[in-house]
């Protein structure tokens, strides 16, 4: 008997027969052809192009810019959007992977990811300096600084997956892809296998080995998964990038993109595939708090009351400069107030539970809780934007076509988007379904973690949960102020 | 005066003492004053159009017209709809057809 057969079903909430998206009649056979994922890349990387010329050769205000319209308005809210209604499908059709697939073709990596980084850390790190720059030097403001962003992003991944194999930089750096990882655990659709009973008779283990030329084992016909997924032990979306290369691989055509229950694997904890145990991974726990955090301090950025805290600590701390006092109000909100506030409830849940256990293990498996809550602030945020300037792509790109000659009109400058009174209850509903959604996901991880008390466990998490919520919905109602620092002027 | 402000085309046309008001500048109503000359000429009779922008995309901007009230003296009226940073465009058609642009940058407008 091979080893094969003794694989073990992974551990998930079991669902009816689930909806295969493979299996509708246009967009199945689209994505299960293996040039669909070019096909998507291309036009995302001529638009990418697109802004980063406007950015760096158009005008310099920002709403007249394309590179600044369709990175802070239009594509943060589709993503997010996109990550809500379906899946991680923006990794999908990412243009860095066609740029770099192209540079493979003239340079092998010769190095495998460092051991010691083979963790969330650096990607959690490298997406708070991207929300610390994004403050710092007000990207949202600035069309030619948002092109040199786009620019080091294609720079970074060359430099990184031209020296290292695999996806190294989709796993382990992107911290763009990490919040698409960090959301899609809410999304309704994943790649998973349709028959756990035909990858345990499978002998050859394509779809992470890749397939390769009979007689010719070195020859790879089509790639497995780059990051360590195996398809039979994946649970969930967390590092999946929905490249279908493990649909492309699979010789039995049993892996798909199908249905399942969002946030269900945020609740169980098994063994999974290239990522282990949720419980025990600390820097993913770092990164679903700076996701959720993240959220709360990317929209506090926004409204007035930041400007009275920013003026108030520059005082305090003597300094002129945002700097120290950005870093002050990130480390604040990104450090001590997750800590505090998870520290107590699972230091509460300890003492309710009657268990002298560890605190910080319980700190980890309930931080999960609150994933939900931050991709309701993300939702309700980034949708702002993209409803409130939805129509804006249109007299930016008349106004573009227009410099080039290509357009002979007046830009409909008046044309921006759906009117605010109607984005709020928008807003409000993202956070009220996030806010249910870790309530559902804290008392099923109770309901697993104390049979006999589960309301002893729930409480202190509920109440995180409140609290964050309360939160996010006074940030929501806050006068929005759009505005770079004010320490200059103060 | 509150503003900042950069000349965004070159012409032997200037635009001089730009001036908004209220100080410090708030949501509401905004007056929007400024001479334009050449060669130290009053020059009269331009069309001046006002366009304010915030300097986030993806918000609504608000337009006006500016009059002459003296000789090379123009003033316009602008509502500012929400607090933050905004851009103030002047477009400018010469008599002669020529056209200028101007920006008068104005830092954090104000709650009403």
């Amino acid at each position: 008997m091979s080893q094969a057969r003794t694989i073990p079903e992974p551990e998930v909430l079991e669902s009816s027969p689930r909806f295969d998206l493979l299996r509708v009649p246009v967009v199945g056979r689209f994505l299960r052809w293996r040039h669909a994922r070019t096909v998507l890349q291309i036009p995302f990387l001529v638009v990418g192009a697109v802004m980063i010329l406007h950015g760096l050769l158009g005008p310099s205000l920002a709403p007249k810019n394309l590179a600044t319209v369709l990175t802070w308005l239009h594509f943060r809210g589709v993503l997010a959007l996109t990550l809500f209604a379906a899946g991680n499908f923006f990794c999908l059709a990412c243009p860095f992977m066609l740029v770099r697939n192209a540079a493979r073709k003239l340079f092998r990596p010769r190095w495998n990811w460092p051991r010691a980084l083979r963790n969330k850390w650096l990607s959690a790190g490298l997406f708070v300096l991207i929300l610390f720059i994004y403050e710092l030097d007000d990207l949202w403001a600035s069309p030619w600084l948002t092109a040199w962003l786009i620019i080091a992003y294609f720079g970074a991944i060359l430099i990184v997956d031209g020296l290292f194999k695999h996806a190294s930089f989709c796993k382990f750096v992107c911290p763009l892809g990490q919040f698409n990882f960090a959301a899609s655990t809410l999304s309704p659709l994943e790649v998973a296998v349709r028959d756990q009973q035909i990858c345990t008779t499978c002998d050859t283990k394509d779809c992470i080995r890749g397939r390769r030329k009979p007689g010719s084992e070195l020859v790879i016909l089509e790639r497995g998964c780059e990051l360590a997924l195996f398809q039979p032990r994946k649970v969930g979306n967390m590092d999946c990038t929905f490249c279908l290369d493990c649909v492309h691989a699979c010789p039995h055509d049993n892996v798909s993109i199908v249905t399942r229950i969002p946030a269900s694997e945020l609740i169980t904890d098994p063994m999974r595939s290239g990522i282990g145990f949720f419980s025990r991974r600390k820097d993913v726990t770092a990164l679903v708090i700076v996701f959720t955090f993240g959220a709360l301090l990317n929209a506090f950025g926004m409204v007035s009351p930041v400007y009275v805290l920013e003026r108030w600590l520059a005082q305090l701390l003597h300094v002129t400069h945002e700097a120290p006092v950005l870093a002050a109000i990130f480390g604040f909100f990104l450090i001590v107030e997750p800590i505090v506030l998870l520290g107590v409830a699972a230091w509460i849940t300890q003492k309710l539970k009657g268990t002298r256990r560890a605190l910080i293990p319980s700190m980890v498996r309930y931080s999960y809780s609150i994933v939900p809550l931050g991709f309701g602030m993300w939702l309700a945020h980034y949708g702002f934007h993209f409803l409130t300037g939805l129509f804006t792509i249109i007299p930016v790109s008349e106004s573009a076509a227009s410099s080039l000659g290509l357009w002979f009109g007046h830009p409909h400058w008046l044309w921006v988007g759906v009117p605010m009174r109607f984005v709020q209850p928008v807003q409000l509903g993202f956070l009220i379904l996030g806010f249910l959604g870790s309530l559902l996901v804290a008392r099923r991880m109770a309901d697993e973690d104390c049979p006999e008390h589960p309301m002893r466990v729930f409480g202190p998490w509920a109440a995180v949960s409140l609290m964050i919520w309360l939160a996010a919905v006074w940030l929501i109602f806050q006068p929005m102020e759009m505005r770079a620092t004010t320490l200059m002027s103060s | 005066m509150v503003a900042c402000s950069r000349s965004a085309a070159k012409s032997s046309v200037s635009v001089t003492d730009k001036e908004v008001g209220p100080n410090p500048a708030r949501v509401g109503p905004m007056t929007v004053s400024f001479h334009l000359t050449e060669a130290s000429k009053p020059v009269s009779g331009a069309e001046v159009s006002l366009e304010g922008d915030m300097t986030h995309a993806g918000m609504t901007p608000v337009f006006a017209e500016a009059h002459e009230v003296a000789p090379g003296q123009y003033r316009g009226n602008l509502t500012l709809n929400m607090p933050g940073d905004w851009v103030l465009l002047l477009h400018v058609t010469l008599p002669d057809g020529r056209k200028l642009e101007d920006q008068i940058d104005i830092r954090g407008v104000g709650s009403s």
